[in-house]
């Protein structure tokens, strides 16, 4: 058991990764982001290209641009079918010329907006389809849109998408020259004809975070969390150089981990992206900063169920933010019980991913075509449930240190069935798998809960872990002012 | 103990290979899946990360859906409560299954057109993982022993109602020095000489009189600890380099 069990919620110092704590390196990803921005402002991919192959060289430029470019909000069906036919070219043309084709890319970043812009259409259109087909016999839709899709069952299908993603990986070679970078090797000779190229290894690379988004979002999270094995967190990962996708992979790491009821590492995720959002907020600007701003306030109302179900002290930035934007909702989870569930509810739902189904709807049968995200939230409100009584349990166990059974079921209420039933949970929910080192799905159980108790028979024995003083935060942190 | 979702130790090396290519995404791969299921079944044995693969599978190909194997793989993942390899499992499953079984829930019991379903399945097993979860050992029994259905559907699993007490009897473990009797009958589901058959020979505890004893382990020992600061050298790097590199 480490130092990091904290006990009660918000008290004292926060405490830090240490790796956090790095002025240099906090100094370069600043300097990262003005180039960001920079770049974002210019609006200009700027592709240099030494060579064309098929098609002229504006054609490819062309298309280039427009993989990276978001469509506009009122596209047509027609357009959004068109927009998967030249994904599907570009990437074809990419993956199955022959050898690599050369073009260079200057930045990540556009291969980050390709990945990223794929997924994002794919997820919208998938949603979309899956409305329409479920609103068929309640409100007025368009009939030629359903014609349209059910001649084209396959379009933005899941295997296509996975496909282009496993092969972009698969080309670029990008695991193994990762795996070599983590045994502290040189990855070129692991990079093989394509993954040399800066266009491969990046498309390779962003495949990967793209991987875990579409797992996540088709409900398979333990398969997200694994395609991660392979990258590195920290701030030096190649992600962690565009903002965007930075925060896209610890806000899906972060859901997954809840979603494996591992509220200490979802936590830990979203804390560490929230953190670095809060101190690089004044090199923010512009449209992608309220797209930020929007998945900021769902990862702070991840945060809220989070530290409901698993009280933690957080660090006072956050903290602080947590409460502005989420104080009233919090106070009313962590009181538990029954009357918390809407909560639960409406912040899950607004702060989860858009999950979808992986097949084309049934559009003869309206009604089977349940909306993924209310199915996840189901499975989501069980846990809930499951928990409910917990921080009343807490709560009362808290001011005993022995306590008999029967005595407490009287305050609460209950029966002493009941009560031995919400013990049994209690401790058992107190007990958490937790990241320590190694690939994302491994963990220890730790006991996540500042109380224990045992049972004699009727009688509670309750004990308390008592936290020392921390001095060492302190101290450096008065230490370096000094300086 | 450190343990990785993803590790099985008695996992296959063909499966394995499967797991970690392209394969895992190819449809004929479902018999060896449906197999692989049906062998830990048979051998009391349980792979997770291998049975979300085949749902997986399902959830791509809805028409290769075999019912018989979703629900053996949610009765498997009912045995190792209170993970959340249930709830990992339910995710997977298409969202009719769930919206249906609840619908049969508020209507009080199936409809006569759910009857026979994999979302009466589902709802029948859900019944059963939320009185585990919620530690209500006496009515999961009470339920269990209720509907014949519930012997059908853990048919193929063998050693279900064993594998089950000795689950409820490491909860208790966990949670308890002594335990009354009666109470430990009504969780386990057993009396006489057969509980005590079960106390003594599988678990280890003793009786005396009307309560059993639980031998003290980590878990059961409420022992009141004082969280220290751990203090890494580390964490002064940045001092010793700035005092190193402008001396005073």
């Amino acid at each position: 058991m480490s130092v990091r069990q904290a006990p009660t919620y918000q008290q004292g110092a926060p405490e830090r990764p240490i790796d956090d704590d790095s002025d240099v390196e906090e100094e370069a990803l600043a300097n990262d982001y003005r180039e960001q921005v920079g770049y974002r402002d210019g609006e200009d991919y700027d592709l240099d290209q030494h060579m064309s192959v098929g098609g002229g060289p504006q054609d490819l430029q062309a298309q280039l641009q427009a993989a990276a470019t978001p469509l506009e909000y009122q596209a047509t069906i027609e357009t959004k079918i068109q927009s998967y036919d030249s994904y599907c070219n570009l990437f074809h043309f990419i993956l199955n010329s022959e050898g690599p084709v050369d073009i260079e890319v200057p930045s990540y970043y556009w291969a980050w907006d390709v990945i990223d812009e794929f997924i994002y259409q794919f997820n919208s259109f998938c949603s979309f389809r899956q409305r329409l087909a479920f609103n068929q016999t309640t409100t007025q839709v368009n009939e030629d849109e359903i014609a349209v899709l059910r001649e084209n069952p396959n379009t933005w299908g899941c295997y296509s998408v996975l496909n282009v993603l496993y092969s972009l990986i698969q080309r670029s070679q990008i695991s193994e020259q990762l795996a070599a970078r983590k045994r502290g090797e040189d990855p070129a000779p692991y990079a093989g004809e394509y993954g040399s190229r800066s266009l491969y290894q990046m498309l390779g690379y962003f495949s990967i975070i793209g991987l875990l988004r579409v797992h996540c979002l088709l409900g398979d999270f333990s398969l997200a969390l694994k395609t991660l094995d392979d990258i590195e967190l920290n701030k030096k990962a190649m992600f962690a150089r565009v903002m965007a996708a930075n925060f896209t992979t610890y806000y899906y790491i972060g859901f997954s981990y809840m979603m494996m009821h591992r509220y200490a590492d979802a936590l830990r995720s979203f804390n560490h992206i929230l953190i670095y959002v809060s101190r690089t907020k004044n090199f923010q600007k512009g449209a992608q900063y309220d797209s930020i701003t929007k998945k900021n306030d769902q990862m702070y109302a991840l945060v809220a169920i989070c530290v409901a179900f698993y009280p933690q002290r957080l660090d006072d930035t956050i903290h602080t933010a947590l409460r502005e934007k989420y104080g009233e909702q919090l106070t009313r989870m962590q009181r538990g019980g029954p009357e918390a569930l809407p909560i639960f509810e409406e912040l899950f739902r607004a702060a989860c991913p858009k999950f979808i189904s992986p097949t084309p709807p049934d559009f003869d049968q309206p009604h089977l075509n349940i909306d993924p995200v209310e199915h996840q939230l189901s499975i989501f409100m069980e846990e809930v449930k499951n928990n409910m009584y917990s921080p009343t349990v807490r709560s009362y166990l808290k001011l005993y240190t022995t306590m008999d059974l029967t005595k407490l079921a009287g305050f609460l209420e209950v029966d002493a069935d009941t009560l031995r039933s919400w013990l049994l949970v209690n401790k058992q929910r107190s007990r958490q798998v937790r990241h320590s080192e190694g690939p994302l799905l491994e963990g220890d159980v730790v006991n996540s809960s500042d109380l224990d108790y045992a049972m004699q028979g009727d009688m509670i024995h309750v004990s308390e872990a008592k936290v020392g003083r921390r001095l060492v935060d302190w101290y450096l942190r008065n230490l370096a002012r000094t300086y | 103990m450190s343990r990785a979702f993803d590790y099985c130790p008695e996992r296959p090396e063909n499966i394995d290979t499967i797991l970690n290519g392209l394969d895992r995404y190819n449809p004929e791969t479902t018999a060896v899946f449906q197999e692989y299921v049906a062998q830990q079944c048979e051998n009391q044995t349980y792979d997770c990360y291998a049975n979300l693969a085949l749902l997986k599978l399902y959830q791509f190909n809805p028409h290769l859906t075999r019912d018989e194997a979703t629900t053996n793989i949610l009765v498997k993942a009912l045995t190792v409560f209170p993970a959340p390899d249930y709830s990992l499992c339910l995710s997977l499953l298409p969202p009719y299954v769930l919206a249906q079984s609840k619908l049969q829930h508020q209507n009080g019991g199936p409809t006569p057109t759910g009857q026979g379903t994999l979302a009466e399945a589902v709802q029948h097993l859900n019944t059963l993982h939320t009185q585990l979860n919620n530690a209500q050992y006496a009515d999961f029994w009470n339920t269990f022993e209720g509907d014949d259905i519930y012997a059908d559907l853990v048919a193929d699993v063998q050693g279900f109602e064993e594998v089950m007490r000795v689950r409820i009897a490491v909860v208790v473990s966990q949670c308890m020095q002594e335990v009354q009797r009666s109470v430990l009958e009504s969780w386990l589901n057993l009396r006489g000489s057969k509980l005590e058959n079960f106390v003594r020979e599988v678990c280890a505890w003793t009786i005396e009189g009307e309560s059993v004893k639980i031998p003290s382990n980590n878990e059961n020992e409420a022992r009141g600890t004082v969280v220290r600061e751990n203090v890494k050298f580390e964490q002064f790097g940045r001092i010793v380099k700035r005092a190193y590199e402008q001396p005073c």
